[in-house]
């Protein structure tokens, strides 16, 4: 987050991050189903289940890494200064990652309660 | 003193004028000014509300009492789904469209849309389009299978008649006019802001916009494709959603829905950004939590297209992919609450004084949040089963679309009627427009939760008596009646207040944003000088700008070389880079759009000679377009002698075309990833899907098709790195053997399509394999038309070591190309093959 030009994208990087996590989901999710459907008595101990929780982890980790990474931002070169486009972007590039990580969190969370292609 | 236009001694304002303004009589259809452009936009709009207005009239009519026979059936399929076509397509997106087109420009502080025949080439499109539409219900042959046009029932075995081609290529040519405005308003407000008008400094109203536009950009082009595919269906016989062949009706509704959601987002934002410019003027204070605001309008744009599936929850769909869409559908409630709470804060904080637009705020508040629970309460699956497909679902879309779009929508006609009419809006007057339409409005719609609950279906034309809806109907109907007196006093009283509202002084209402810094009614060029802003709310912080306007204290001050300038600046600081010249008053993109126009026609009646006629007839109009630009001697002629110390844009490599190719790309590129997505969703969902045992299309010709484009794109690539170093040597002959490259290339992809053994018409698999080998080649055909044009304009002069701006826009055209052909080949030639194998 050295130049401007570099911390403009991380507006939407989290978002973009939800976003592709979200796809992931819903489409290796079918692809599963297609082709190597877990049995159904397995209920929600599945590979599949197992797959998404352990990818929605990962995901927000990074996600929150992000949160981390734009807030510590916050206190160097001109975005010390209130009314710096420099601070705006980062403050709410940050909570754009941190949005992203809890949507992510709750986009997962129905893996752990529901077989995946019944 | 004479100036170069030969006029003695004219004022700046009467020379700004002079270049600024439209041609007079007939000549103000060439009108490219955005102040014209966007009027026409919200003109036009409100004619196309008052017929579907009158459609849902005659529908109340009909339901008003139980076994009714003033509508028939068939009448009445036609009437719903033109009702919510024209609603949808013609009067919610156009008309916010227009509003954002018009104000825009004067809240960044800048003088016109940065591609201003763009903005006229949309609005001719809209009209033509929404012309076309209408007037197969004139025909009596308009499309019945619901606005949302689900196939098998829109396929021409149950819809055989014209009505679902009307819509489709109708439809698809209106949505030409959205995508232009998404790419049109994207960089003009990335780009062209007043100098000092950072990202954090940027009127809110500007966010929602963005953030619209962007949607628009993104959320369009799956529908596009959807009405492409299934128009070739219903014409040429291509089979895509037909099981018996391989396809699947639900493609249609996953195309469908990833438009149509985030649609609802795309109609509400600037909406929401209405109500969030007018509650700080009227509490007297700034809104509270900006940047909460900023995230939760970008958290929008995106959580809204996680949602499409909630509206295929009845279609036997998993029931964790189904939870995945229900947490989405609840997510987005998320950044809505933020904004609502952040308005009610800044109510509860300020001094508010009451007024007409916000007597329309209130009354939106009051019915959003309702549609809002309602919606949060179909997001549950369950729920959601009870009432699918009844009234219940009826009256929540009505409650978001009505409360969420068209309160803001008359709050903000009244906010800035003053800068039309130069006069006010009255209290006394506009109240009685507001309270008949809210309590018809209510009467209408929250009796219709409860139809809904009782049972009663949507899209059924009668009901028998007995069955406990016939007074909720009944009530239903009044109340729709007392909206439309309502409708009629709110238009009444517009045109009233032209004759004898009071006359509106400079910023009437208080405001903080420059388009209220300007005279009233408006000019044709906004702003004298250019402003500049050292805060977010310039008029409250900084009241001295209005005054340093008009007197030309600012940049661009006066236009005395007659050309129309405004400036480039930082999408991020807001600093000026540059000055750009915009093209003036033009005739082709009325032609443009009339030769679009016969295309449609051409295609709808089947006179395929016509459609192909006029297809040429529109590229060589658009190509007359794009000589007409960048460093050509109209705009921009050498030698000229200039004051401003920033380049023009034509000679830098940063111009507002390249972000314009490059936002266009974006709209191209979502297409062609839709295209992606209906590919595998076959291969994995459709039941008969039956991929023949060898590539119907030779793979060896496709190769050699892809490596001629690649060296063709070194040799481009190369070219325009040197004119980047200040190098014009040897780049016209890297640019002509791109030329004939690439031309190579389209050849031998065109020759492997014809000497392939592709079945369209009995298999899916080649039908979707047939359309993207066209895709493919359109854009082969595009960059080496666009490269010849560059060699041309070489020998002309407009493209060399001082002016390298043109080839650099179409650079991203030729990577984009690059990578869609061999990502194809990858996905739908090579992968597929490792598949079977396996």
């Amino acid at each position: 987050m050295k130049s401007q030009y570099f911390a403009a994208p991380h507006l939407v990087g989290g978002l973009v991050v939800w976003a592709v996590w979200f796809v992931v989901l819903y489409s290796g999710l079918s692809v599963a189903c297609e082709f190597a459907p877990p049995a159904p008595e397995a209920g929600a101990y599945t590979w599949v289940n197992y797959l998404m929780a352990g990818g929605g982890l990962l995901v927000s980790a990074c996600l929150l890494y992000g949160a981390f990474h734009c807030f510590r931002a916050l206190g160097a070169g001109e975005s010390r200064s209130v009314d710096s486009p420099q601070r705006f972007v980062r403050l709410v590039a940050g909570g754009a990652y941190l949005a992203s990580a809890a949507g992510v969190v709750a986009l997962t969370l129905p893996v752990l309660l529901l077989p995946p292609c019944q | 003193m004479t100036n170069r236009s030969g006029r003695q001694n004219e004022d700046p304002e009467a020379q700004m004028a002079r270049v600024w303004g439209n041609l007079p009589g007939i000549g103000t259809l060439a009108a490219v000014n955005h102040t014209s452009v966007g009027l026409r936009f919200m003109a036009t709009g409100i004619l196309f509300f008052l017929v579907g207005g009158l459609l849902a009239m005659l529908m109340r009519t009909q339901l008003a009492l139980p076994q009714q026979t003033i509508i028939d059936a068939s009448l009445y399929n036609q009437l719903f789904t033109m009702h919510g076509t024209v609603m949808m397509f013609l009067f919610a997106i156009p008309v916010l469209e227009g509003a954002a087109m018009y104000l825009i420009p004067k809240m960044i502080g800048t003088r016109d849309l940065v591609f201003p025949r763009l903005s006229a080439l949309g609005y001719y499109c809209y009209v033509f389009g929404g012309v076309i539409v209408l007037s197969s219900l004139v025909l009596e042959i308009a499309p019945d299978a619901g606005w949302f046009m689900y196939t098998p029932l829109s396929s021409s075995d149950y819809s055989p008649g014209p009505g679902s081609d009307f819509w489709l290529l109708g439809i698809t040519f209106v949505e030409i006019s959205a995508i232009s405005a998404g790419v049109e308003l994207v960089v003009s407000i990335l780009r062209t802001r007043a100098h000092g008008m950072a990202l954090n400094r940027m009127p809110i109203f500007c966010w929602y916009i963005l953030a619209m536009a962007l949607m628009i950009i993104f959320g369009f082009p799956p529908l596009i494709l959807g009405s492409i595919l299934l128009e070739l269906e219903r014409s040429a016989g291509m089979v895509f959603f037909d099981t018996a062949g391989g396809g699947d009706p639900l493609l249609w509704q996953h195309l469908f829905w990833l438009f149509g959601h985030p649609e609802v987002y795309i109609i509400f934002l600037p909406a929401a950004g209405i109500v969030s410019t007018l509650i700080p003027v009227f509490a007297r204070r700034p809104l509270v939590g900006y940047h909460w605001i900023v995230l939760a309008i970008i958290s929008m744009g995106f959580v809204s297209f996680g949602l499409w599936v909630h509206h295929m929850f009845a279609v036997g769909i998993p029931h964790l992919a189904q939870a995945f869409f229900s947490v989405a559908s609840m997510l987005v409630a998320l950044p809505t609450a933020i904004q609502i709470f952040a308005w009610l804060a800044t109510l509860w904080m300020g001094r508010v004084v009451f007024s007409l637009p916000m007597l329309w705020i209130t009354g939106f508040l009051v019915v959003f949040v309702c549609g809002g629970l309602t919606g949060v309460m179909l997001a549950l699956v369950p729920f959601n089963w009870q009432v699918h497909d009844t009234h219940f679902v009826v009256a929540h879309l009505h409650y978001v679309l009505v409360g969420g779009m068209l309160f803001p929508l008359v709050a903000g006609f009244y906010y800035w009627l003053p800068h039309v009419s130069g006069k006010m809006p009255s209290y006394r007057r506009g109240r009685w427009g507001f309270w008949l339409f809210f309590g018809g409005f209510n009467l209408t719609f929250l009796l219709m939760h409860l139809t809904g609950l009782l049972g009663m279906p949507r899209r059924v034309y009668t009901y028998e008596s007995g069955l406990g809806w016939d007074w909720l109907n009944l009530l239903s109907s009044v109340g729709g009646f007392v909206m439309a007196i309502g409708v009629a006093v709110i238009i009444v009283d517009l045109l009233l207040h032209f004759r004898f509202g009071e006359k509106a002084s400079r910023n009437p209402w208080e405001a903080d944003t420059l388009e209220w810094a300007m005279p009233m009614p408006v000019n044709a060029y906004n702003f004298l000088s250019m402003p500049e802003v050292s805060d977010r709310h310039p008029l409250w912080n900084q009241p001295e700008v209005a005054d340093d306007i008009v007197t030309g204290r600012f940049g661009l001050a006066g236009a005395e070389h007659g050309r129309r300038e405004v400036y480039l600046s930082d999408a991020i600081n807001g600093r000026v880079s540059a000055v750009v010249r915009l093209p003036s008053n033009s005739w082709l993109p009325m032609l443009t759009a009339g030769a679009l126009a016969f295309v449609c026609l051409g295609l709808l009646l089947k006179y395929y000679g016509v459609a192909v006629f006029a297809s040429v007839v529109a590229f060589l109009l658009m190509l007359r377009w794009s000589w007409k630009n960048g460093a050509h001697p109209a705009l921009s002629p050498r030698g000229e002698c200039r004051t401003e110390p920033a380049p023009l844009h034509c000679e830098t490599t940063d111009g507002p075309g390249l972000w314009g190719m490059v936002v266009a790309l974006m709209a191209d590129g979502t297409l062609y990833v839709s295209l992606v997505f209906g590919w595998f969703y076959l291969w994995t969902a459709a039941p008969e899907w039956a991929p023949p045992a060898a590539p119907p299309v030779s793979v060896r010709l496709l190769v050699a098709s892809g490596l001629l484009l690649t060296v063709a794109w070194g040799c481009y690539r190369s070219g325009v790195s040197r004119l980047k170093t200040g190098n014009a040597k040897g780049v016209a002959t890297r640019f002509s053997l791109a030329v004939g490259l690439a031309g190579a290339h389209w050849l031998v992809l065109v020759a492997a399509m014809l000497t392939g053994d592709l079945q369209p018409q009995s298999l899916a698999h080649d039908a979707v394999l047939l359309v993207v080998l066209i895709y493919l080649a359109l854009h082969g055909g595009l960059v080496t038309v666009v490269t010849a044009l560059q060699v041309v304009r070489m020998r002309y002069g407009y493209v060399g070591r001082e002016l390298p701006y043109e080839p650099v826009v179409v650079q991203p055209l030729w990577v984009f190309s690059l990578g869609a052909f061999w990502l194809t080949l990858a996905a739908f030639f090579l992968a597929p093959q490792t598949w079977t194998v396996g």
